[in-house]
């Protein structure tokens, strides 16, 4: 997957055409309705503009050309009057043929179909059409009007010219007609691609969008105030860790990759603050390699998964428990470890199944994140080990973050 | 009042603690860190007042409720931040506080409970437990909803199993208890067991009728009837002749 370059560039477009379709998003669907008809209203007036002027533009210069060019030999012994008649028949053949074939190419769904199969398509409705054309012309001319025939070429080489002449004609209007189409569906098309895109990207977003948990929120701010009196300094520390949490939190989801030495401050302000609440309840253990500091991390990777080993391995237990935090290179990959006392089987507690958040909604979350960073090349998978304790693993390909 | 502050937390009990010094009549009889340790201490320091946090490592504050045998002390709910507990509080407009507790909010709650005039439960007698009197009152959890249900207000109770099936204003919650054991606790003076599945308040009788085979419907007010067998209607009618 390319996520990750396609997410660096042509961001501002697409945020600003997200922001168009969520304040489209908003207009009822009556109003849509509404303006959906107001469009087809304004295509069909733009059809009959452009057909009967295209028409009429050929009615005019066939009058004009025969004005000027009055030719025996074509126009024979046939009056003025007639001579007119005929053109104007003509003109008005050729408006009501391609009218019904308009209607016809609809019926027939010919408007979504590519550029393959429509080629021979309409070459083969502008020969049926001009055959048309031409047979009830003449039809008309000679049958119905009676004008007789005064040509000097015998009346099938006309019939001939005129079945050419109609085809490349008609021709003219079906590949008029089917660029309108191909050019408005292309248009539609990359419309919709770039809403695709833009939701694509919102649902990222707001995968990347982490807050505070407001129950860790305001249970460090009910110690806090208890801390106060009783250790003053640890007081004053634990409100710049909480500062620090929640400027973060503002800031998250802005970036693709943050140094993992980001993760691992905001990991640390979160343990100390929750050892704060828990006390000796919650241990912690560290073992971070110094060269993983640099490297590049989905935001909140780390967080999420110190959280969940909270939430699940201390929270429900009276006892507490050690939580281990590994980080090291592994070959190609950063391989982040953290395990809790925990049993995978086990029910999550009522308090948190009440909460309505079952084990590894946020993990699941994360895993969704780092496949499309990184594709299949990132894993994140949670294990019963070692005994009585679970391990969230994640690896993630080697990613220096680029320098500013 | 003696009071039993129980909360996971040690910090969030200083600070209660704290904030409770300011209110002479409330004594703190002690402290509790979960349900277990809470319902030790309930039995032996017989506290007039809970202060009980709803989440706990464990199970959650409402599940001391339902495990404690009334009467109930009073109770005053903490919370952090929890939605379900305050929806759950509103409803029933239960005494709840939110953490970092407000010292006027915790002055409001305290006004109330001393407004309300409820005679403090006492210790039981050297029998064990006690009769619940009219006024005590029963926790019943079901779903999300919960009640504290003046005995008063029970109109009859019903026998499931193991559970006993409370009916009271409109609401018919199941209690995790037998209806012996419930019996057992009720005062005979007010309750009445009408059937092997019934039990009876009888000052929600609405209307008696003469039933098969010298047996009575007892009507209750709110629509419900209660078949008594003949051995049982020769009791009741002893009972209402007193």
């Amino acid at each position: 997957m390319t996520a990750p370059a396609s997410l660096a560039s042509g961001r501002p477009d697409i945020l600003a055409v997200s922001a168009a379709g969520v304040v489209g998003s908003r207009v009822n669907m009556d109003h849509a309705s509404i303006t959906q008809a107001r469009l087809q209203r304004a295509k069909e007036r733009l059809y009959v503009l452009c057909q009967t002027g295209g028409w009429t533009f050929f009615l005019t210069l066939q009058i004009v050309f025969f004005a000027l060019f009055r030719n025996e030999h074509i126009a024979g012994k046939t009056t003025q009057l007639e001579l007119y008649l005929s053109l104007g028949r003509v003109a008005a053949e050729g408006w009501l043929i391609t009218h019904f074939a308009r209607i016809w190419l609809t019926r027939w769904g010919w408007k979504d179909l590519g550029w393959k199969p429509l080629i021979p398509r309409v070459i083969l409705m502008a020969i049926a059409m001009s055959a048309v054309w031409t047979a009830v012309g003449y039809g008309i001319d000679l049958g119905v009007l009676r004008m007789g025939y005064a040509n000097k070429n015998p009346l099938w080489l006309m019939m001939t010219a005129s079945f050419v002449n109609g085809g490349i004609m008609l021709l003219g209007w079906l590949c008029l007609y089917f660029f309108y189409h191909l050019f408005e569906r292309l248009n539609r098309l990359q419309v919709e691609q770039l809403s695709l895109a833009a939701s694509v990207k919102e649902a990222e977003l707001r995968a990347l969008k982490w807050q505070l948990n407001p129950h860790f929120l305001f249970n460090s701010l009910n110690s806090l105030r208890a801390l106060i009196d009783e250790d003053a300094p640890r007081a004053r520390e634990s409100v710049t860790r909480l500062a620090n949490m929640l400027r973060y939190s503002l800031q998250s989801g802005q970036q693709e990759t943050v140094p993992f030495e980001e993760e691992l401050r905001l990991a640390e302000d979160y343990l100390a603050l929750e050892q704060v609440r828990h006390e000796n309840r919650l241990r912690v253990r560290w073992e971070i390699a110094p060269e993983v500091r640099p490297l590049g991390v989905p935001p909140m990777i780390l967080q999420t998964l110190v959280e969940n080993a909270v939430k699940y391995g201390i929270s429900p237990r009276r006892e507490g428990g050690e939580i281990a935090i590994s980080a090291r290179c592994e070959g190609e990959t950063l391989a982040i470890r953290v395990t809790n006392p925990g049993d995978l089987s086990a029910p999550a507690s009522a308090a948190a199944a009440r909460a309505g958040s079952s084990t590894g909604v946020g993990l699941r979350n994360a895993a969704e994140r780092l496949k499309l960073l990184f594709g299949p090349a990132a894993t994140l998978t949670l294990r019963p080990q070692p005994a009585g304790h679970v391990t969230a693993a994640v690896s993630i390909p080697l990613n220096p973050v680029p320098g500013p | 009042m003696k009071a039993l502050i129980i909360d996971d937390e040690r910090l969030a009990r200083n600070e209660l603690r704290r904030l409770l010094a300011a209110h002479a009549d409330i004594e703190i009889a002690g402290e509790a860190v979960d349900v277990e340790d809470a319902r030790a201490k309930v039995a032996a320091l017989w506290p007039d007042l809970l202060f009980l946090d709803v989440q706990m490592p464990g199970a959650d504050g409402f599940s001391l409720l339902e495990q404690l045998e009334a009467p109930l002390p009073l109770v005053i709910f903490t919370t952090a931040y929890d939605e379900f507990a305050v929806k759950a509080f509103e409803f029933n407009a239960l005494d709840y506080l939110l953490k970092p507790v407000d010292p006027h909010r915790l002055d409001a709650a305290l006004e109330k409970l001393r407004g309300r005039g409820d005679p403090p439960p006492g210790p039981p007698g050297a029998g064990g437990t006690a009769r619940l009197t009219m006024e005590d009152k029963v926790f019943v959890r079901e779903g999300d909803r919960c009640w504290f249900v003046p005995v008063k207000n029970l109109r009859l109770l019903e026998s499931e199993g193991n559970y006993t099936r409370l009916h009271f204003d409109d609401h018919k919650p199941q209690l995790f208890r037998s209806l012996t054991a419930m019996e057992e606790r009720l005062d005979p003076k007010h309750f009445f067991r009408a059937n092997r599945k019934q039990v009876i308040n009888l000052a929600w009788v609405d209307g008696i009728e003469p039933w098969f085979s010298g047996g009575l419907l007892v009507k209750l007010k709110g629509g419900m009837q209660v078949e008594l067998s003949r051995r049982q209607a020769q009791d009741f009618r002893d009972r209402l002749s007193l």
